[in-house]
């Protein structure tokens, strides 16, 4: 594979956007994404809510590579490959744990949560031939870790731009879910990870395809109609199905560097758990923010690897992409810190509803992308098509309404265009690009 | 109330529960439950240890009230639901059935199950433990309370309430 057989995967011609369907499922393509994306770019980790306190830590992978972040003495995060310095054993067993010292199951090194080595078992009878053996062996950190705003991210690579800047635009929709409470967001206990028979790159496309909706999500807005009509319910219980029937305004941006996000105005605002807030974000916000916040919902891909989302409920949404047809996902809901019982408790019946798969809506997403995959595999028919909305892009978002400050580079006044895509696969195809030659 | 008799009562009607489901038996399914019924399956918050505060905590499925049990059914029946169509074949084993406590009409069973299940993904096996509540209305039991607690994690979906 080389930089000409890869940009000969994508059409890009301007009046037609097309992706080879081989990238779904082609392994060696895969390895490059691994390699000069997903190891080469920022990649959200965790939240900050996750390693509150000292000795806290949290062990994810970046790529196909193990990390851990953990929380120090002086309050600072430190993250680290989750391989031990001396023979590579997983250094942090479990997912999530405190500890004060790092310990190695199996020879027994230990480190300082900094990295420093601080034992090296039986050091003396060693026969160490250097001196400084032990100062030489620290745990390998991770070359860049930054946070915003309570979301942690960190890069395999030094050489990343800083956090602000690659997140651009994006920064002001995670602003208007930071900003639903004073104290910010918290992960709420407990999380569901499931096994997508399929590419990253689909689950990539799903959370920001507007387009899916009004067809596989059809039977979660029936179900839900003839729940709200058989037992009259109101406000907080009710669900919004109208922008599932596409009722509603809405739009589609391309914020740069491979971010997407998608809108609508909410059908129904009261049945947001934030509505019970309305007087004081109308009181601390612009009208404009505030609209974003209280009257439309967002769905925002972090590129390469994670979503944010707030719709009826809210959610973190992590991909961890295992071999070109199989990636691990995990969703958690991200809540305000101190919301009311009243409102925690519907944003999270609203989540179990539809995201997990064991809902009502996430299921059949799972099983339409597995449908992909699997018809993917009819390569004589080898294209995928990007074309709604090509007509009608605007470019720097011109007439949009948008947040004054950072102004997405593509949008359209449509949800269910397809134009974002086209940003998504830029990015990419730069990234193996540039990896392939340098 | 009388140990025995309502252990093979409710015996009976755990693996009842089990046939229908098997079975596709909707409407025989939900009948099975009292209107103020409550389906829990907590989420895993780590290793060893499920959400407890299902209120606050988030849940794999939490449905208050019979109503919402309908709702599955609902969707289940439309035939519109990507996930549900082909549906997976199953088949519930369960068993190490304990009555744990009696108090006035209600009594508390503890069990295992076992789920194998054959769909587009072949054959899957996901297993754990039942907690129910069975209330005594006109000298039968109805379900008002069933927690499964799924050991599985990283799941292959779907996974809906006749999957467990």
């Amino acid at each position: 594979m080389n930089s000409k057989t890869l940009s000969g995967l994508i059409i890009d011609s301007g009046n037609e956007f097309k992706v080879n369907r081989s990238i779904y499922t082609d392994e060696e393509i895969f390895k490059l994404e691994m390699e000069h994306i997903f190891e080469k770019s920022w990649v959200y980790v965790a939240h900050e809510s996750q390693i509150k306190n000292h000795g806290d830590y949290f062990s994810t992978t970046i790529g196909r590579q193990p990390i851990f972040v953990v929380r120090l003495s002086n309050g600072e995060v430190a993250g680290h490959l989750n391989a031990c310095a001396h023979r590579a054993s997983l250094l942090v067993p479990l997912e999530s744990g405190n500890t004060k010292a790092i310990r190695c199951r199996f020879h027994g090194w230990t480190f300082h949560l900094n990295g420093q080595c601080l034992v090296v078992k039986n050091e003396e009878s060693g026969a160490y031939a250097n001196d400084n053996f032990k100062q030489e062996n620290r745990l390998t950190p991770l070359p860049k870790l930054q946070i915003y705003r309570g979301f942690i991210f960190a890069s395999l690579s030094s050489e990343v731009p800083p956090l602000e800047d690659w997140l651009c635009g994006t920064k002001d929709w995670i602003d208007c879910l930071v900003d639903q409470s004073p104290e910010g967001l918290e992960i709420v206990k407990g999380s569901s990870t499931y096994t997508l028979f399929g590419n990253w790159k689909l689950q990539a496309e799903n959370g920001v395809d507007g387009y899916h909706v009004s067809t596989v999500h059809r039977v979660f807005a029936t179900t839900i109609a003839n729940r709200e009509d058989k037992h009259q319910l109101k406000d907080l219980g009710q669900t919004e199905a109208g922008r599932i029937t596409g009722q509603v305004p809405s739009g589609s941006y391309d914020f740069g560097n491979g971010h997407m996000g998608i809108w609508t105005e909410r059908s129904k605002p009261q049945a947001h758990p934030l509505w019970l807030e309305k007087e004081r974000i109308d009181r601390e916000f612009s009208p404009e923010k505030a609209q974003w916040m209280l009257g439309r919902t967002r769905n925002l891909f972090m590129f390469p690897n994670a979503f944010l989302m707030d719709n009826p409920s809210t959610q973190i949404r992590t991909m961890r992409p295992l071999s070109a047809n199989v990636c691990e996902v995990t969703v958690r809901c991200i809540a305000p810190v101190g919301e009311s019982v009243q409102a925690r408790s519907a944003r999270l019946r609203k989540f179990e509803d539809f995201y997990l798969t064991t809902g009502m809506a996430t299921s059949d997403d799972l099983a339409a992308l597995e449908s992909v995959q699997e018809g993917g595999r009819a390569s004589n028919a080898p294209w995928n098509h990007f074309a709604r909305g090509i007509g009608a892009v605007h470019t720097k978002g011109e007439g949009e309404l948008m947040m004054s400050s950072h102004r997405p580079e593509y949008t359209t006044q449509n949800w269910d265009h397809e134009v974002i895509y086209h940003g998504f696969y830029r990015t990419w195809l730069t990234m193996i690009q540039k990896g392939l030659t340098s | 109330m009388n140990h025995n008799t309502d252990l093979a009562l409710a015996q009976d009607l755990i693996f009842l529960e089990a046939e229908h489901l098997d079975h596709k038996n909707w409407n025989a399914w939900l009948d099975l439950y009292t209107e103020d019924a409550v389906f829990w399956m907590p989420s895993w918050i780590n290793e060893s240890e499920t959400t407890t505060h299902p209120e606050t905590e988030l849940n794999l499925l939490y449905l208050k009230g019979k109503s919402h049990l309908e709702d599955r059914i609902y969707r289940l029946k439309t035939e519109d639901s990507f996930a549900s169509v082909p549906s997976a074949r199953t088949v519930h084993l369960v068993s190490n059935v304990r009555l744990s406590k009696i108090e006035h009409d209600v009594i508390t069973i503890h069990a295992n199950w076992l789920v194998h299940s054959f769909g587009i993904h072949g054959g899957l096996n996901r297993g754990g433990y039942y907690e129910y509540k069975l209330r005594k209305i006109n000298e039968a039991f109805k379900i008002a309370f069933k927690k499964v607690t799924m050991i599985d994690d990283k799941l292959i979906g779907p996974v809906d309430v006749f999957h467990v």
